[in-house]
């Protein structure tokens, strides 16, 4: 048993739920305590140590039931036991008017018979099971054990067979109570395939060793990133996310050392009759306001996002944080970012605003945003925009970005181009240039959160 | 009802549990009793209002154990969670034994050797005596065992969270001037979370974790029966029914469980006798708390009731310049 839970463990990690050493140990702890007798106990002491997230919570229950059996899969019936001799007859004539590989899975069908184990990994082997390591591939696996079964044309011989039987005179009272069990048998059969293909996952998934290669992927530009590795680096960027988070609590606190605020020390000491006990300091630090502008069409989607998902892991260190995402014209996007993973989020932007071929214009969306939004920018505020500066030869409309940045406290731009490629091309960047106070180059997500520690950093 | 100072089994603590008018399901008696055999503080997480603090507030209850909160909030520190001298206290005392200060520094010959005099009876000023509890160090130092709640930690600092590690790791604080405080007993120790933020995983790994959800209609039924008996058992099937309806629409905030029960109990007061349409038109902002939710909502029922108010509802809320506001 201790051995399953180990396993299960790291299934659990290898889906992307964080389960440390200590929580592992808690674990068995908590079913020693409660035991494994009872199936609900086991799994709430098993889900109240290892899950600490709430999104995490489904993982869990998908693999649960595959480590510690929710039970077999239903029952097959035998349907050869009551028939009459006379019957049984008409069925195996019928059945002859089959090949001898349909024939024996009609008879598996219609004896009840279950897959045994080494069926099951032979047919796992044939469809490639032992490669799945992503729970996302059950459905897909299973469907293909099947299509190696010859379902489909089982289920189309098992009609014909039912009309065979019909024309030779068969009951017809019987013919339907044997229909239902044949589906019946089919379904069940089904889902044992589908038990399996999860099983495996699951097994291979445990067998799997994380991998490290963050570092690597940490320096790696945008551009050649896949989709796996996106995945490692949003996990990541929640780590970044608390280590900035705490460079900026004690830069702040230590900044509180700053001038002595009389007033509020006064104040503050009036009940000790004057003595002052408490010494209060000016708050120097002001919370950014934030208004964020990222180009999420194709090239720039990586970028943007993890630039928003670092953002908003950071929400409590900035006062006010507006994003807005644009392809051909600009959409307000933080409603989307409520209670979903900035992934989730720019996809539902995504299927609002599909992207097409060069369709970019960053013209149009500075017109948009200023017609619709300008009252979000104030002097408070540190305006950024997220983009290559590629305009597809429209207008740049540069008054409108200058009216922009002067309204703005700070202007910064986030560049994931080298600086040699700008102005080439459909590049306008070099005329925006001119206009932010900062710019930055981000190619990789270390130099992404080089910049954001910079940008929460700078406030006078 | 017997009140023990321990859960005994997971069917005591349920029974417990609900003798404090709380309805625990199995998951929720499973994982307190967990805690309190592992002696781990738990985490509850869920959306507002579905009856985190006063999980706790029951537990407590059937314990018999005295409940300790600490409500966090941004801001909150050491000197409002664990202790603080009583600063004023300790000036005033002072002023009183001036007199006495003189007696004992009277005889001194240089100021070294005063000053060493006055060193002694330091241990006056820094004791117990001065030290203002806050919730934590009571929580550590009552003589009972006691039920401490953290609410809403996710709205405290993240250093704050560093600094609760240590004391929910060893249930001691170090006082400079007093030495190191151990608890006499575990306190049973609760956190709650909104998650509005991503809590740090440190403080999630010493804690056990509890997601409470909105309850099942069967669930919230029993919920509204329990608080509210006097309404009639037709009548709450059909509220309970239109909450749970109600959670599956999209709005900015969903009703929860503590609203229920207002509404509930508005629906008892006003003597209701059904859900009609003027009924829900004057209590439904019991249950919905944003002007866009309420007419949202207004606007889905009458659909449903089938009547034609559409005309003089005209959808103004489409003739809304394009402009939105954001805040």
């Amino acid at each position: 048993m201790e051995e399953r839970i180990v396993k299960f463990i790291s299934a659990l990690r290898s889906g992307g739920v964080r389960v440390s050493l200590a929580e592992s140990a808690d674990a068995f702890s908590a079913v020693d305590n409660l035991g494994v007798r009872e199936r609900d106990a086991f799994r709430l002491s098993l889900r109240a140590t290892l899950v600490k997230d709430a999104e995490s919570l489904p993982t869990f229950e998908e693999l649960f039931p595959l480590f510690f059996g929710s039970g077999e899969p239903p029952p097959l019936m035998n349907l050869m036991e009551d028939l009459t001799e006379e019957e049984a007859n008409m069925l195996a004539q019928a059945l002859q008017a089959f090949g001898q590989r349909l024939r024996e899975m009609l008879e598996r069908l219609l004896r009840g018979e279950e897959l045994s184990q080494e069926e099951l990994d032979a047919l796992g082997q044939m469809v490639g099971l032992n490669h799945a390591d992503d729970l996302r591939y059950r459905e897909w696996m299973a469907r293909r054990m099947q299509r190696a079964l010859q379902f489909e044309q089982v289920r189309k011989a098992m009609q014909e067979i039912m009309e065979l039987l019909a024309q030779m005179g068969m009951n017809k009272e019987r013919l339907d109570q044997m229909r239902q069990l044949i589906g019946q048998n089919m379904e069940a059969l089904r889902e044992q395939l589908r038990q399996h293909a999860g099983q495996r996952i699951a097994e291979n998934m445990a067998e799997q060793r994380p991998e490290d290669q963050l570092e690597g992927l940490m320096d790696r530009p945008f551009q050649a990133l896949s989709d796996s590795d996106m995945q490692k680096l949003r996990q990541e960027v929640r780590r970044l996310a608390a280590l900035l988070r705490s460079r900026i609590a004690l830069r702040q606190k230590r900044a509180k050392s700053g001038h002595l605020d009389a007033k509020a020390t006064i104040r503050a000491n009036l009940k000790h009759g004057g003595v002052p006990f408490h010494i209060k300091h000016r708050d120097r630090t002001l919370k950014p306001k934030l208004v964020v502008i990222c180009d999420i069409s194709t090239s720039m989607r990586h970028c943007s996002e993890l630039m928003l998902s670092l953002l908003y892991e950071l929400q409590d260190q900035v006062s006010k944080s507006h994003a807005f995402a644009f392809i051909d014209h600009l959409e307000y996007i933080t409603p989307d970012f409520q209670g979903n993973r900035a992934n989730e989020a720019i996809q539902q932007v995504l299927i609002r605003m599909p992207p097409g071929y060069y369709s970019t214009d960053l013209g149009h969306s500075l017109q948009n945003f200023s017609d619709d939004y300008l009252d979000t920018i104030d002097h408070r505020t540190t305006l950024i925009v997220v983009g290559d500066g590629r305009n597809n030869y429209n207008d740049p409309r540069l008054d409108v970005f200058r009216k922009m940045a002067r309204r703005s406290r700070r202007t910064l731009w986030l560049n994931p181009e080298l600086p040699m490629l700008w102005g080439t091309g459909d590049s306008d960047m070099l005329d925006y240039v001119p206009l932010c106070d900062t710019i930055l180059q981000v190619s990789t997500l270390s130099e992404l959160t080089a910049a954001v520690d910079q940008l929460l950093v700078e406030k006078s | 009802m017997n009140i023990t100072s321990a859960f005994q089994s997971i069917e005591q603590t349920t029974d417990a549990l609900g003798g404090q008018q709380y309805i625990a399901n199995d998951e929720i008696a499973t994982t307190v009793y967990l805690s309190q055999q592992l002696g781990k503080p738990l985490l509850t997480e869920g959306p507002a209002g579905v009856g985190k603090t006063e999980l706790a507030k029951a537990v407590a209850g059937s314990l018999g154990r005295t409940l300790i909160r600490l409500q966090c909030y941004e801001g909150l520190d050491e000197t409002k969670a664990l202790y603080e001298w009583e600063y004023a206290k300790q000036l005033l005392y002072t002023q009183l034994l001036r007199d006495q200060l003189q007696q004992t520094l009277a005889g001194a010959s240089s100021l070294a050797e005063a000053a060493d005099r006055l060193t002694d009876e330091e241990d006056v000023f820094f004791s117990m005596r001065f030290l203002l509890q806050r919730p934590l160090l009571r929580a550590i130092l009552s003589d009972e065992p006691v039920v401490l709640l953290i609410d809403e930690i996710d709205r405290a600092d993240a250093e704050f969270e560093a600094f609760l590690l240590e004391v929910l790791s060893d249930f001691q604080v170090s006082v400079p001037e007093l030495g190191t405080l151990a608890a006499n007993h575990v306190p049973i120790v609760f956190l709650t979370s909104n998650n509005t933020r991503e809590l740090s995983e440190a403080l999630k790994r010493r804690c056990l974790y509890l997601f409470i959800d909105y309850p099942s209609l069967e669930q919230e039924l029993d919920v509204v029966r329990l608080k509210v008996p006097d309404l009639a058992p037709q009548m709450a099937r059909q509220a309970v029914e239109l909450v749970q309806s109600l959670r599956q629409i999209d709005l900015r905030k969903h009703p929860s469980i503590s609203e229920t029960l207002d509404w509930a109990q508005a629906l008892v007061t006003l003597n209701s006798e059904s859900l009609d349409r003027k009924t829900l038109e004057t209590t439904l902002s019991v249950l919905l708390k944003h002007e866009t939710d309420l007419r949202k909502v207004q606007r889905q029922l009458g659909r449903m009731d089938g009547q034609d108010d559409d005309e003089d509802e005209t959808d103004w809320d489409e003739e809304l310049p394009r402009r939105r506001r954001i805040d």
